[in-house]
């Protein structure tokens, strides 16, 4: 492939003069390669600074800042300062009970529900993948349509699902004389894994699906030749052949799990008991909103860099312990 | 204030903190910074608002076109912010600081001394001065911090008690005029298997402090100036003792307003009567449109907490000049104008605070039996409590009231757990914004 391109390039140069032509032909050339490559990668490199970036700066910048009173008085002078307290804000969330209250229940609900899920997709991939299975096109959609609700909406639609009085799910377990509070204090986590469950296993499946796609045939018939039988090319082939995109599907649960903030916010407007801080993401969201004291960016920010350092420390230590059972 | 309900600006998961800095600064139009006009030229105004503008009402839009086909000189830009009050707090602050922000914003009562104290409000007391006549004083006092103006009110929400007259005759229920007679009657009522109050802990924080305000309560007072903080009271007890007698006897129904269920209880007519702000009136209509309810009910004054008739502010907003507006004194012309056009306003289910009389508009008046509703919530406006005023980290009580709330509507802790909470989170909120705390 790339030889001949060269060559072709070559070719279309006669008129060069045939000594130099080599290093004349390509320095020009390679340049133009080199900005080719960066006005490409541009609008990339442009929208990557803006979006993320400059805004994680920022966040780090204002994690070290709190806004008080500057004047004196009743009303602060009616300004507030962006204050240097170093450490401060990290300090406060670090010992804070609240924060690892919220941290303790995103990872109890990581620890059961991303499983279940990265379990679930994987399932739903290999039948789709089977020969079995008709119209593939037409279930891949259907599976992966929950991930198309937006967030709100469908947490919303959930909400009315598990309300005590009007509960369809309710209404049919009434029929066998059953009833689940979904939203008592001790199950409303399990019910919110339901719907994370619900959003994201079809998005999951597809990123296992492309992989199992991606393995070439000649294996299975390989496999079959030699007698294996469907569970065995299942086994041997087709799931260690995923391993890596099952990492990818984790790592994406894992921080996605850390950032749990719409299905426990809609359920919070509903059940107050929950708090402003039930998860660390929602503990940012109100802590920066103004709704949790103490309030304004900088707190809000120190809490978010926490958020992604455990993340990413939760993300890497899987990855190593993936590359270690391998 | 009306737009209170329904907490799902949640799209809010964007401003998850650290995208602030590329979502931040989204400014509708042109900036007033800018034009450096003097003030006899062409100024045109921003003006940012929360109001509903719905269907059937007088869109906020062509109340501004009236004025501006009027003033040539003074041209406003309305407009509309979907979203919760916080989050338009939020953007305000942004806008604010990149010296973009709108000149007139409406803001609640109870935010004013916050959104005061981050610098985000212009002093405009020479200006509001001029428009004292046109307002009750308990209004322009709500838009004040300390003696400094920061705008002209525009509606109110005082507390009043709501009713379905048609059961509470069947029933032979009298209707409650004080605390204990709302105890005896709530009792008399679950006999028959009825309600006549829910218990809402999700509205906590503004629902209790109302009425803590209509027991003759102030939370916030001032000491060697600084900040007094005095939410466990002697009169605030006595609204915990209210609800609490009705909890243990189970005679309240524990409902979150903005859940499906009190909405469900109000059509079923299990739940015959409910403590609620004024700006509920359209609301509660329009809950219980369609249903058996319609033409049953009746709004009157809130039981007494206290030994006169006395009422507490739940919601109500006001139109604020924000800090860095150009054309300070256009702007309070037509802050002036505009909360002055009481029945356009009215259409939009507002309790208007300026003065003069208010025809009620049909849709409402229909569901309460033909009463003159609005005359009714006008004589509980003039009932406020005026010395209850709102300490500038009030925000961040919220969530601790409300959770205490909850744990006493289901029974797991006491009414008189909220004001604790609400205490201590006020005093500490405080501290933590560099306040004075006497």
């Amino acid at each position: 492939m790339t030889t001949s391109v060269v060559d072709r390039g070559a070719a279309a140069r006669p008129a060069q003069t045939p000594r130099r032509a080599g290093r004349a032909a390509s320095r020009p050339g390679r340049r133009r390669t080199v900005l080719a490559g960066w006005g490409f990668l541009a609008p990339f490199a442009i929208l990557f600074a803006f979006c993320f970036l400059i805004p994680i700066g920022v966040s780090i910048y204002q994690s070290f800042f709190r806004g008080v009173a500057s004047g004196g008085g009743l009303y602060g002078g009616g300004e507030l300062v962006n204050q240097f307290v170093g450490f401060e804000n990290y300090v406060h969330y670090a010992t804070s009970s609240a924060f690892w209250a919220g941290m303790g229940r995103v990872f109890l609900f990581g620890i059961v529900q991303v499983p279940l899920m990265i379990l679930s997709a994987l399932g739903l991939a290999l039948l789709l993948d089977s020969a079995s299975v008709r119209r593939v096109a037409g279930f891949r959609l259907g599976y992966f349509l929950p991930y198309a609700v937006p967030g709100v909406v469908a947490a919303l639609i959930w909400t009315y699902m598990y309300n005590p009085q009007f509960s369809p799910i309710n209404q049919v377990l009434g029929l066998f004389g059953g009833h689940i509070d979904f939203f008592a204090p001790n199950i409303i986590l399990w019910s919110m894994a339901n719907m994370t469950t619900w959003t994201f296993t079809g998005y999951n499946m597809l990123i296992f699906l492309a992989a199992l796609q991606s393995i070439p045939h000649e294996l299975y018939e390989a496999a079959r030749m030699e007698g294996a039988s469907e569970w065995t090319i299942v086994w041997a082939i087709k799931v260690p052949l995923v391993r890596n995109a099952m990492l990818l599907a984790v790592l994406l649960s894992i921080i996605g799990t850390v950032q749990l903030f719409n299905e426990p916010t809609v359920l919070q407007a509903v059940n107050p008991w929950m708090g402003a801080d039930y998860t660390p993401m929602m503990m940012a969201y109100n802590t920066m909103m103004g709704g949790l004291s103490p309030s304004g960016d900088g707190p809000a920010s120190a809490i978010s860099i926490l958020m992604a350092l455990i993340a990413g420390v939760l993300a890497v230590g899987y990855a190593l312990l993936q590359k270690k059972a391998d | 204030m009306t737009t209170r309900y329904l907490r799902l600006g949640a799209v809010g998961i964007v401003a998850a903190v650290g995208l602030t800095a590329c979502a931040g600064n989204t400014t509708t139009g042109s900036t007033p910074a800018e034009s450096s006009a003097p003030a006899a030229e062409k100024v045109s105004l921003q003006y940012l608002h929360r109001l509903p503008d719905g269907e059937g009402m007088t869109k906020i839009a062509d109340i501004v076109a009236k004025w501006n086909a009027e003033h040539p000189d003074i041209q406003v830009e309305a407009t509309k912010f979907d979203g919760q009050a916080a989050e338009m707090v939020k953007k305000l602050e942004n806008d604010v600081k990149a010296d973009s922000a709108a000149c007139l914003a409406q803001v609640g009562y109870a935010e004013v001394p916050s959104l005061y104290t981050k610098g985000l409000l212009e002093d405009v007391t020479a200006e509001a001065a001029k428009y004292t006549a046109n307002f009750s004083e308990g209004a322009q006092g709500l838009m004040k911090v300390g003696d400094i103006s920061v705008g002209l009110p525009q509606d109110t929400g005082p507390l009043v008690y709501y009713y379905n007259k048609a059961e509470f005759e069947k029933l032979g229920l009298d209707v409650p005029t004080t605390a204990d007679e709302l105890v005896a009657t709530a009792a008399k009522a679950a006999e028959q298997g009825k309600y006549i109050t829910a218990f809402q802990p999700d509205e906590a924080q503004y629902w209790l402090a109302a009425q803590s305000a209509a027991a003759g309560a102030t939370w916030y007072t001032v000491e060697n100036d600084a900040w007094k903080v005095n939410v466990t009271s002697e009169e605030t007890a006595k609204v915990a003792d209210t609800w609490q007698q009705m909890l243990d006897a189970k005679t309240t129904l524990v409902e979150n307003r903005w859940g499906d269920g009190f909405k469900a209880a109000l059509i079923d007519q299990s739940l015959i009567g409910t403590v609620g702000a004024a700006w509920e009136a359209p609301l509660l209509a329009g809950d219980m449109a369609g249903s058996d309810n319609e033409g049953q009910w009746a709004v009157t004054q809130l039981p007494m907490f206290a030994t006169q008739q006395m009422t507490g502010p739940d919601g109500g907003s006001g139109v604020a000049v924000m800090k860095g507006c150009d054309h300070p004194a256009q702007a309070m012309e037509f802050n002036n104008w505009l909360n002055t056009q009481i029945d356009d306003l009215a259409t939009q289910g507002l309790v208007v605070a300026a003065k003069g009389t208010v025809t009620t508009p049909e849709s409402v008046s229909d569901f309460y039996g033909g009463q003159d509703v609005f005359a009714e919530l006008a004589a509980a406006n003039d009932t406020l409590n005026p010395a209850f005023g709102y300490m500038p980290t009030w925000p961040a009580i919220a969530d601790p009231m409300a959770k205490a709330a909850a744990a006493a509507g289901d029974g797991s802790g006491k009414v008189a757990d909220i004001f604790t909470a609400a205490q201590d989170a006020s005093v500490s909120s405080l501290k933590d914004a560099g306040l004075p705390v006497a």
